[in-house]
């Protein structure tokens, strides 16, 4: 089957449809070697005659996915302010920074003082999250933000175990990501849900019933997924405190703090970043990010070996020895390119720049909320953080079909329930939460804001355009409960499924 | 007037502007909803901001400092290969639209995405040969990890039976990831001449319930197993198999899919992505259809639009960590879809016959190279099992010593196992891709004799 002239029908074409029999594999050649016989000892097990791999011309190759490409929407193509997931522009040096044959040419079971170029941007990299966050120490090992929780809940682990206390139980607001209670629930935890007040903040009084010698601690995000700040964050982490509890910090919502307040400094006591919201990198279509996890100076024993660390004599070591520590939780070191991507960021914004960027994130969410708040008043009627929760309660139309005609003007729909990553109780089933991020001009946010609006107008003028957006995409629009199959070979399917 | 600071957008004017639609006089009474003392009063104590040239100049100072492929000769393996990386995959890879997207949640303007993402999981499927395969985990370790949970979980048995040949560091990871899940893991241990599983052990391993048997080939010392027999005995007191493998391989040896493994996990570095010190790299995971419920992870499927019109989306979400929270299959939500794109681009420009040719080739070139240095005296190979394209060798000679002087020479020579190992004491681990030329694995062996000989 030949694709066609459109870029549009690209998707429709998966690469068994564009293979053509002895294309493929073009420059895997070597004068010395025929690349065809096996060597006499391996023959007798290397026995597949066929892979069954698609085989396709160079620029097919290139054609198609640069198609794809175009049929896919990303913040190089416009504003994306999908709530607590922080889709801000990322500079594009740090991608070739990271790239580096110096880096990226490394493999990393070559002798550790074969890299020091590398240990020491880990080193400064840890010591400059320290400074941002106030914690004491970290590992850059953990490969994602619900990777770094997990890190952090095994750390808490091992803290009640070195003080053979024997606790099951982590507290969770309602309103956490979900990663929160599956990360618990990995290691090893009952999780035990804290209601949240009509204020938007935690209920510190039902928490307080919840504290008990079997709580071990208390997830939390600050600011919530809510977007708000949850003054209370003292109060609540002298509790648990003398509970003999502990405080972990979800710091996928860092980018609204940086320079303002610390999460080290309200009491938290082992938190993780998503480098990949906060410090900068592109999301890459799902991932991969990075969550390195920082604690205080009386958890870092347990930290995940290796632990990079500096010596007396200034030199920076990876050390293996640590007896107390929770394990390995990945293969080697991290991901080292999107912690370069993070190193980079903080070094061109420094700290005059960084607290900029928390202030702007934070005033372009209270911005579009004021500027909204006609139309889509806020679910708690308070100021935000770097993201807004407001309500499309009073639309008249359903939220879900209200973004979708978002798509139509250019702008990438809000988190909503259901659709994003995050995880809202039926109270704010009508919600939106929108992130702009600080690298939206103030053009871009008042022309977002003239689009909400456009959208607003067409329930009375032209209803049915909300209700069968989107119409500029090359799909209609796709219901989430339409039956749905795994995409399969035809040759995979059971045979009732097949079509022929 | 001076710049804005860092890579802010909002110019004094407009913060004013906002301000005062928002109608608050500054950020600080924007902010007074957090308590004063929380407030951090000093700047960060970080250092000054740089330029865009200073950045360069920095980075590739540290960069300079590393020694590279690009420097010394790689015959450095354990499950991250110095594999050839077609410009093409580095091309595809950075374009703005794939590389700034997110999950796809929105599927209307993300059918490109889609539809990458859902070619890799055919493509992976034909590869390891087995129908359902996910959007990426971590890294092959921690895809170990996730399907060994797939097994307990699918089975309710907590009881694992490990082969020891494994990767070292893919069984710390298990070990963490179990550890506080009431999970029993049994080591079976591996035949002292073939390098292969212990048969024997295994059946002895068996005789009690397990979720899985979990078996690497070729396994940790580059050894091709005898998957077809694991997996029938594991079967046979139904255990589910779960099977590593190494993707390059597949070009030419048999899939796990196709001797009945029930769920395949790889780390899938070496298709298209570069070394990068280890990270990011991806784990892969393919399972039967019935296990598909328990699989971690995206999972992309065909749909329909309202206008009835085929189209893909994510599916299958209530396995997922924002639907089921501390129910869910896995924690993991941002993945390695990025690196799933890579492959994908790879195994398109190889195909069916790319691929085979890569995986020839790095066996005839470690054969060959193997073949080489055991000419020479003293060194001997550890064990007798074939070997795909990476061997242990077993010396007489401190190997700590050989290495450091054939890095001298520019070799990264191979990986030391003399620690912990009950085999032999002075072993190195040693692999060899596609990319060496004759010419190179030739002054190596040469360097190696020579080496070996000096320090004897
Ligand atoms: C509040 C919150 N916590 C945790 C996570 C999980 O982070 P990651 O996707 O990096 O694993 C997210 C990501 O979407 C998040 O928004």
């Amino acid at each position: 089957m030949t694709p066609g002239i459109t870029l549009k029908s690209a998707r429709r074409v998966s690469v068994f449809d564009l293979s053509q029999p002895g294309m493929g594999g073009s420059g895997i050649t070597d004068p010395d070697f025929d690349g065809e016989t096996l060597p006499t000892e391996l023959a007798p097990v290397a026995t597949r005659a066929k892979t069954g791999l698609p085989e396709l011309s160079e620029i097919d190759v290139v054609r198609h996915f640069t198609r794809l490409s175009q049929d896919t929407f990303g913040v190089d193509l416009g504003p994306y302010p999908l709530g607590s997931c922080t889709m801000k522009y990322n500079p594009k040096r740090n991608d070739t920074l990271a790239e580096l044959p110096g880096f990226a040419h490394v493999h990393p079971a070559q002798p550790a003082d074969s890299m020091p170029g590398l240990w020491t941007l880990f080193h400064q990299l840890q010591n400059h999250l320290a400074a941002i966050t106030g914690m004491d120490a970290f590992t850059l090992q953990p490969a994602a933000g619900a990777h770094g929780e997990l890190t952090g809940l095994l750390i808490i682990r091992r803290h009640f175990e070195s003080l053979k206390q024997n606790r099951s139980v982590i507290l969770i607001p309602d309103s956490a990501h979900g990663t929160n209670p599956a990360s618990a629930a990995m290691s090893g935890y009952i999780c035990k849900i804290i209601p949240t007040t009509t204020e938007g903040t935690l209920d510190v009084g039902a928490m307080r019933e919840m504290l008990n010698d079997d709580v071990a601690g208390l997830m939390m995000t600050n600011p919530s997924t809510l977007g708000l700040f949850d003054p209370n964050i003292a109060e609540i982490a002298a509790a648990l405190h003398e509970n003999g509890s502990l405080l972990y910090y979800d710091g996928a919502n860092l980018n609204a703090l940086m320079g303002l307040v610390r999460p080290g400094d309200m009491g938290f006591d082992v938190i993780h970043i998503n480098t990949h919201k906060t410090l900068s990198t592109p999301h890459g279509g799902g991932g991969p990010g990075a969550g390195p996890c920082g604690v205080k100076a009386f958890l870092e024993p347990y930290l995940p070996i290796p632990v990079i660390t500096q010596d007396d004599d200034g030199e920076i070591k990876a050390q293996f020895d640590r007896p107390l520590s929770v394990g390995r939780m990945k293969s080697y070191f991290g991901h080292v390119t999107i912690l370069i991507k993070a190193y980079c960021y903080i070094l061109s914004n420094g700290a005059e720049g960084l607290r900029t960027v928390s202030e702007n994130a934070v005033l372009s969410a209270n911005y579009i909320q004021s500027s909204l708040a006609d139309l889509l008043p806020p679910v708690f009627q308070q100021r935000c953080m770097h993201e807004c929760l407001l309500s499309g309660g009073d639309l008249d139309v359903d939220p879900f079909d209200f973004v979708k005609r978002l798509i139509d003007f250019g702008v990438h729909p809000p988190t909503l329930v259901g659709a994003g990553c995050v995880h809202f109780s039926d109270d704010y089933d009508a919600a939106m939460l929108i992130e702009p991020t600080e690298t939206e001009s103030l053009a871009v946010l008042d022309d977002m804001i003239a689009q909400f609006r456009k959208v607003a107008r067409e329930v009375e003028l032209a209803r049915y355009m909300i209700e069968t957006a989107p119409h500029t995409t090359d799909v209609a629009k796709i219901i989430t409960d339409e039956p749905a199959f795994l995409s399969m070979l035809e040759a995979d399917k059971p045979s009732s499924a097949k079509t022929s | 007037m001076s710049p804005l600071p860092g890579y802010n957008v909002l110019r004094e004017q407009d913060r004013s502007h906002m301000l005062d639609k928002i109608g608050v006089d500054s950020i600080d009474h924007l902010l007074d909803f957090i308590p004063t003392d929380l407030r951090l009063q000093n700047p960060l104590d970080l250092p000054d901001p740089m330029s865009e040239w200073q950045l360069t100049r920095h980075l590739k100072e540290l960069a300079a400092q590393n020694e590279n492929t690009d420097s010394h000769v790689c015959f450095l393996g354990g499950s991250v290969y110095d594999h050839h990386v077609p410009e093409v995959v580095n091309y595809i890879a950075s374009r703005g639209e794939f590389l700034t997207a997110y999950t796809p949640y929105q599927p209307e303007i993300s059918q490109g995405l889609l539809r990458v993402l859902s070619d890799f999981q055919l493509v992976v499927g034909r590869l390891f040969d087995i129908p359902v395969v996910n959007c990426s985990v971590y890294d092959g370790a921690t895809a170990l990890a996730e399907s060994a949970w797939m097994a307990i979980s699918a089975s309710s048995i907590h009881r694992l039976i490990v082969s020891d040949n494994i990767w070292p560091e893919h069984l710390a990871v298990l070990q963490v990831y179990m550890a506080n899940r009431k999970v029993e893991i049994e080591l079976i241990g591996h035949d002292a001449h073939s390098g292969k599983i212990d048969q024997a052990d295994l059946d002895i391993a068996l005789q009690q319930p397990a979720a899985a048997v979990i078996a690497q080939s070729p396994n940790c010392f580059g050894i091709v197993e005898d998957l077809k027999e694991v997996i029938h005995n594991a079967h046979q007191h139904e255990a589910l198999a779960v099977i590593g493998c190494y993707p390059t391989s597949l070009g030419i040896i048999e899939a796990p899919g196709t001797h009945g493994a029930d769920i395949v996990y790889a780390e899938g570095q070496s298709l298209g992505l570069s070394l990068a010190a280890g990270g990011p790299t991806m784990g892969m995971i393919g399972t039967r259809e019935s296990l598909t419920d328990y699989l971690p992870g995206r999972l992309v499927g065909e749909t329909k639009d309202i206008k009835g019109e085929s189209a893909l989306a994510l599916i299958k979400q209530e396995r997922e960590q924002h639907v089921r929270r501390d129910k869910a299959t896995s924690h993991i939500c941002s993945n390695q879809a990025l690196m799933a794109l890579r492959s994908l681009v790879y195994l398109s420009l190889m195909g069916e016959n790319g691929l085979r040719r890569v995986a020839t080739l790095s066996a005839q070139k470690a054969h060959h190279l193997c073949a080489e240095l055991e000419r020479i005296p003293g060194i001997s190979r550890s064990y007798q099992g074939p070997f795909f394209n990476e061997f242990c060798l077993d010396l007489t000679v401190n190997t700590a010593t050989l290495l450091d002087k054939l890095r001298q020479q520019g070799f990264h020579a191979g990986i030391n196992c003399s620690a912990n190992n009950k085999d032999a004491q002075q072993r190195i681990l040693i692999a060899v891709t596609e990319t060496q030329s004759l010419a190179t694995l030739d002054h190596f062996a040469t360097a190696f004799a020579q080496t070996i000989d000096q320090i004897s």
